[in-house]
């Protein structure tokens, strides 16, 4: 299994594309066979991945354009490891939860190739690879808004489309400047992440190209003030789309932080630090306020998927093992704890036909079973001790106390906005009389959801007692990344910070 | 003295005509006529110099260009006549469907 | 002896998810007995875990296994049973396992019986979690899930709907439960900064590291980690301004609020101030400041219970004011005193809360006092009980209450803060007026209740069972001061009184004075009807039937501020500002488009002229550009 990334990474999309000569009866199980031996692949590259190990792992090298440095690259470390497996494992469940019967077949051979070029994203250490893979996501994603989607469908899934695309392009700019300064500094060109890693850049050209490849980056978190498309996407997205959208693909913009902001420009980076800051308060208050003033349950959980984002971003800006060790971990526990939400609320609604919170009340004397799981993934989002979500959003204002203790104060109201937008969610929806006549007769969760979602909740318990399994990896990894960053940094600034948090390192 | 001045002034009025001929002529057999002036004022050109440097490739393209418009000729009239058959004019202006 | 200290910690986590298991399902008898049952093993355990640590001295230090282990960050579930903590292991443990007994028939015919004890044990794993912690992280957690716990009980009759606050003060169960939820995150926010305060100074969270290294770092450093850690004490001990919650918070099921919200949860926040004392003895003025928060939260709080007419709110606005004499102790370095105090509290306020629980299954949940009289005749056992603990409460010797709120009480006095003494002392008459005040209007007197047709009776027997520890314990508990001295001061530092002899005499007979006449005022008013209608109209008294208009305030200046702040955010800010200006950019180059797609008009002369006007302006440009002249 030497090539288990390259499997990885095509498998479901050519398994995707013999979906189409699959009866249309049997298309659904094939769907999820097809998830569950690429989960199960996933899984095996957990297992056989040494946490130890800090660099990059499962390398996969195939010159495509030697002349121009394009190569096929693959590997994976202990950032990426998780969000691949957060990636297979959701599509998984993902597939399972699926109510729609609509042109099922293309649902599912859009949904499978969407894996790949998630996968690909995470394991691809070319940037002209990855942002072929990147931009790819793209089109089935905008297929899946654009077909399935409710009513302003066309407009959400084309401003989603071409909001972010805009942004990538900026980005490819900024991968084709690199290249070139990569050629002027070397001799040879690569788009190789790796090189690049060890490339140090003069100061001037580091900002303009982190604001490039931060414009591109921004967009797909989404980051304030560049969020707006967000709310439409998911508010038009069937839930499948939903899920898959919060849970992976806004992962794709943090995770761009970490691989290549972060440790391609170190100075410009730590140079950014207050506005990026700033950027994720406002993100973090802003977004939590206007989700408190939402009167439809998804768009509440949208608008506190960019609230999280936010406390990501700072995390990763911390610049520290803790912060951005913690932003990692925040990134899976939001893909699980954003992508069961979404999947709840998909399953009201396909009793309901309505997400309106004001058509609820008193839910959970119907649905009680319902209710918990809800209840359990709320409490997880508003970041309770003991579920996946506190370990995260923890470790992240941890670290960015470091560098500024007033911002981490203002950040950490998000615990406090987080509780009570969501709890007035659950008590408008779930508690209090039931009024509405109409729910009176809504029958609980049935075995297909109950599938769908136990396994959400038992990883969040289990990854919020004890997550030390996914945690070590991500820990060594990142220790890796901020050696690199520290032995990188050319400005005053960035060595200060970055070698006192060695230091600190070291005495403890 | 005849000299490659005056040649070239020849050509360049021919040309001009030519010109205000593409500008101006809304019939589009007017339009075949114009353009052959055009072609032939650079083939003026390309022939004196061909003279003034004693460099017989200026004399090859104006022969090149005879050929090609010949050909054009040939073809662009088919052409019209069949447009004309159809639409029962050759004006221009009724000439729109790629209005964008 | 980890044996014992696993089964003490894990029996109630065992029961609650054996309730869990039944939570959906109608009233399982079994769900409730097995749960108390576990709750009794882990009872016995933290006995003998008590019986070990005073012999042999020694504290149990366990660690489980690593929870979080990034970069220089380590928190183990590492857990640690001594002297401080194995007190309020017993004390937990003490009265969970008397509620649990009590609630098997106060909950008797309750639809979520099952899921009632499934929340209830959850709150003890919870509880026992915050209390043998080790480090930090693992009090915080248990911090979290005791807030959870109380959430999910404060609102465990959820389907009551919202009413406004002149029919309940509380709006409804569901409402009092967030607001209780809300108000604790925002003291949490406090503590985890002071988290955070202490692992970048300290390099750890362990208890013991930091505390030893405590003492090395700056003095206004120490402040703030004491002041951020203490704003997380305030919302879980429920002192100004984030009181407003544990009133709200008795819209749960009364056994609820005997175990939550009076024996335990709510002296967390001074279990806090007595396990960070290091940090607290370093910093003298932030203890000051806490003693001052007590004392007037004891003041307020009591000024609060005067008047109103609602029997379980009396009784919490009389925790209020206890917890505030407990900071008080702990403010002013007497830890163990606050503990002695956080122990008889316990014992005798879970006993009044249950005793109100019978008076509310003898009147079908009415609460207003005006509304009962009398009832000593048909309910004795409880009225003589709740007699009991409100002596414990008013501090009459030889009750419990007497031995620690008088220390306090000179605790104050000899630290030279006579003013904090001075509202203590009010304090203390004022809690035993409001107490017997309740006692009269309740088992005295006219027997009001049958104009309002209820047919009180006495409660089981076995829930009479589970108060009676209580009420020995309430009477005899004073006692053991100073064993428990002893035993505490092992770990906790000691306090030197400097005044002795007649001063001490003179101050507990000026305090039982005050307490007596209290008792003897409320005695001699209610029994001869009470005070006149007209006071009703006073200001005073509508500043303290609205509880100093605090809930409204905090809605006038807060709430509703937020919601309507949030709506503009939403409406006009996103949808009017950022959005728009997103499809403002989007529309630009959509109308650029549209405008100039005339160009393309198809006609072949005007695109003739185009191209010629293209081809001078090139030609015009390379003659003005080219670089040959």
């Amino acid at each position: 299994m030497s090539h288990i990334l390259s499997v990885l990474v095509f498998f479901p999309a050519l398994a995707g594309l013999l979906g189409f000569i699959v009866k249309k009866e049997s298309i659904r199980a094939y769907g999820i066979t097809v998830a569950a031996i690429e989960f199960v692949l996933s899984l095996w590259l957990w297992f056989s991945f040494d946490g130890s190990n800090g660099g990059f792992q499962f390398i996969e090298l195939i010159p495509l354009i030697p002349n121009f440095g394009v190569n096929y690259y693959l590997g994976v470390d202990g950032i990426s490891l998780f969000i691949v497996i957060l990636s297979t494992f959701i599509t998984l469940i993902g597939l399972i939860s699926l109510t729609i019967e609509n042109n099922l077949k293309n649902l599912i051979v859009s949904i499978l190739f969407l894996e790949m070029t998630m996968v690909g994203v995470f394991v691809s250490l070319d940037a002209v690879l990855f942002y072929i893979f990147w931009e790819l996501s793209l089109v089935p994603m905008l297929y899946i808004i654009g077909y399935w989607g409710s009513e302003l469908r066309i407009y959400a899934s084309i401003k989603f489309f071409l909001y972010t695309f805009t942004g990538s392009l900026i980005m490819l700019v900024g991968m084709l400047y690199l290249a070139y300064s990569y050629y002027l500094a070397t001799g040879t060109i690569s788009f190789a992440i790796t090189d690049w890693h060890r490339l140090i850049l003069p100061y001037d050209i580091q900002i303009w190209l982190f604001v490039a490849f931060f414009i591109g980056l921004a967009i797909k978190v989404p980051m304030f003030p560049f969020h707006t498309w967000l709310p439409y996407a998911h508010g038009q997205a069937p839930t499948i789309g939903s899920v898959i959208l919060a849970a992976v693909l806004l992962k794709m913009g943090t995770y761009g932080f970490v691989r290549l902001s972060l440790p391609i420009f170190p100075d410009a980076s730590v140079a950014a630090i207050l506005p990026v800051a700033i950027l994720s308060l406002i993100m973090i208050i802003y977004t939590a306020m206007v989700a408190y003033a939402q009167e439809d349950i998804k768009q509440v959980i949208a608008y506190s998927s960019i609230s999280h984002m936010g406390v990501i971003v700072l995390g990763t800006f911390a610049m520290n093992v803790e912060g951005i060790a913690g932003s990692i971990f925040l990134m899976i526990s939001h893909g699980i704890v954003s992508g069961a939400l979404f999947m709840l609320v998909g399953n009201i609604y396909d009793r309901r036909h309505t997400k309106l919170i004001k058509e609820f009340g008193g839910l959970a004397s119907v649905m009680p079973k319902y209710a918990t799981i809800f209840g359990i993934m709320l409490m997880a989002s508003v970041g309770l001790p003991l579920t996946i979500g506190f370990v995260g959003e923890f470790l992240s204002l941890l670290g960015f106390y470091k560098v500024s203790p007033t911002i981490t104060l203002l950040a950490g109201t998000s615990i406090i906005l987080g509780a009570v937008y969501m709890l007035r969610v659950y008590k408008e929806s779930f508690f209090g009389p039931l009024t509405n006549e109409k729910n009176r007769k809504l029958s609980d969760l049935n075995a297909k959801e109950l599938t769908s979602l136990v396994p959400l909740v038992l990883v969040v318990i289990w990854l919020g007692v004890y997550p030390k399994p996914v945690l070590e990896p991500i820990d060594t990894s990142v220790k890796n990344l901020v050696q690199l960053m520290e032995k990188k940094a050319i400005t005053k600034e960035a060595k200060e910070l970055l070698s006192s948090n060695r230091e600190e390192l070291e005495a403890k | 003295m005849i000299t490659l001045s005056h040649y070239l002034v020849l050509s360049a009025i021919l040309f001009c005509i030519g010109l205000v001929g593409i500008l101006r002529r809304k019939n589009l057999l007017m339009l075949f006529f114009a353009t052959e002036m055009l072609l032939n004022a650079v083939n003026i050109g390309f022939a004196a110099i061909s003279k003034y440097y004693m460099d017989l490739t200026g004399q090859l393209f104006a022969f090149f260009i005879i050929a090609i418009a010949a050909s054009e000729v040939a073809v662009g009239l088919g052409l019209l006549i069949i447009w004309y058959k159809r639409v029962g004019s050759i004006d221009l202006d009724t000439m729109q469907s790629m209005h964008g | 002896m980890e044996k014992y200290l696993y089964l003490a910690l894990f029996s109630p986590l065992v029961g609650s998810l054996f309730a869990a298991i039944f939570g959906a399902q109608p009233k399982k008898l079994i769900t409730g007995i097995v749960a108390s049952a576990l709750l009794f093993v882990s009872l016995f355990s933290s006995l003998y875990l008590l019986g070990y640590v005073t012999s042999t001295g020694n504290s149990i230090h366990v660690k489980l296994f690593d929870w979080i282990s990034v970069g220089g960050l380590n928190i183990p579930f590492g857990f640690v049973v001594d002297q401080v903590s194995v007190i309020m292991m017993v004390t937990v443990t003490t009265v969970s396992a008397l509620v649990h007994v009590y609630s098997i028939g106060y909950m008797k015919y309750d639809e979520g019986f099952n899921r009632f004890f499934s929340y209830l044990s959850a709150f003890v794993f919870s509880m026992m979690i915050l209390v043998m912690s080790d480090n930090f992280a693992g009090l915080f957690i248990g911090w979290e899930g005791v807030g959870l716990c109380s959430w999910l009980l404060v609102g465990f009759w959820y389907k009551k709907p919202d009413v406004t606050r002149d029919i309940n003060p509380s709006i409804s169960p569901s409402w009092a439960a967030n607001e209780a939820f809300i108000m604790n995150r925002i003291a949490d926010l406090g503590m985890l900064i002071g988290i955070f305060l202490i692992y970048w100074n300290t390099g750890s969270l362990q208890y013991n590291v930091v505390f030893k290294d405590v003492s090395a770092l700056n003095i206004g450093l120490v402040s703030l980690i004491g002041i951020f850690l203490f704003i997380g004490a305030m919302g879980k001990s429920a002192q100004f301004p984030l009181h407003t919650w544990l009133a709200d918070a008795m819209e749960g099921p009364t056994p609820v609020s005997a175990l939550i919200h009076a024996a335990t949860m709510v002296t967390a926040g001074v279990y806090l101030v007595i396990r960070a004392n290091p940090i607290y003895s370093s910093i003298p003025d932030v203890g000051l400041l806490i003693a001052t928060i007590g004392a007037f939260v004891a003041v307020f709080a009591a000024s609060m219970a005067l008047v109103n007419q609602d029997l379980k709110r009396i009784i919490a606005y009389s925790t209020l004011s206890q917890l505030g004499y407990m900071f008080v102790a702990a403010g002013l370095g007497a830890y163990w005193i606050a503990l002695f105090h956080l122990m008889t509290h316990a014992f005798f306020k879970a006993l009044l809360f249950l005793g109100a629980g019978n008076v509310m299954h003898a009147m079908d949940d009415e609460l207003n006092i005006f509304k009962m009289g009398g009832l000593a005749k048909t309910m004795k056992w409880t009225a003589i009980m709740m007699i009991i603990a409100s002596l414990a409460l008013a501090g009459i010797y030889p009750f419990a209450g007497f031995f620690s709120k008088d220390k306090i009480l000179e605790v104050a006095f000899d630290s030279e803060h006579y003013l904090l003494w001075f509202m203590l002392w009010l304090g203390a008459g004022m809690t035993a007026f409001y107490s017997f005040r309740l006692v009269m209007l309740v088992f005295f007197g006219e027997e009001r209740y049958k104009k309002y047709g209820f047919h009180p009776h006495e409660a089981y027997w076995y829930m009479l069972l589970a108060m009676l520890p209580l009420a020995i314990l309430a009477i005899i508990s004073g006692f053991f001061e100073e064993s428990f001295e002893h035993f505490v001061t092992m770990l906790l530092p000691e306090y030197h009184f400097h005044v002795h002899g007649i001063t001490v005499v003179a101050l507990i007979g000026i305090t039982t004075l005050i307490a007596l006449s209290g008792i003897g005022l409320a005695v001699y008013k209610y029994s001869r009807g009470g005070f006149s209608e007209k006071w009703k109209d006073t200001f005073v008294y509508k500043l303290l039937i609205n509880q100093y208009y605090i809930p409204i305030i905090y809605e006038k200046f807060f709430s509703k501020p937020y919601a309507e702040l949030s709506r503009i955010a939403w409406k006009e800010l996103d949808l009017r500002v950022v959005d728009a200006t997103v499809d403002f950019i989007a529309n630009v180059i959509y109308k650029t488009g549209f405008k100039g797609r005339v160009v393309q008009s198809g006609n072949l002369s005007k695109m003739l002229k185009w191209m010629v006007i293209g081809l001078i302006t090139l030609l015009v440009l390379a003659i003005v550009y080219s670089p040959v002249r």
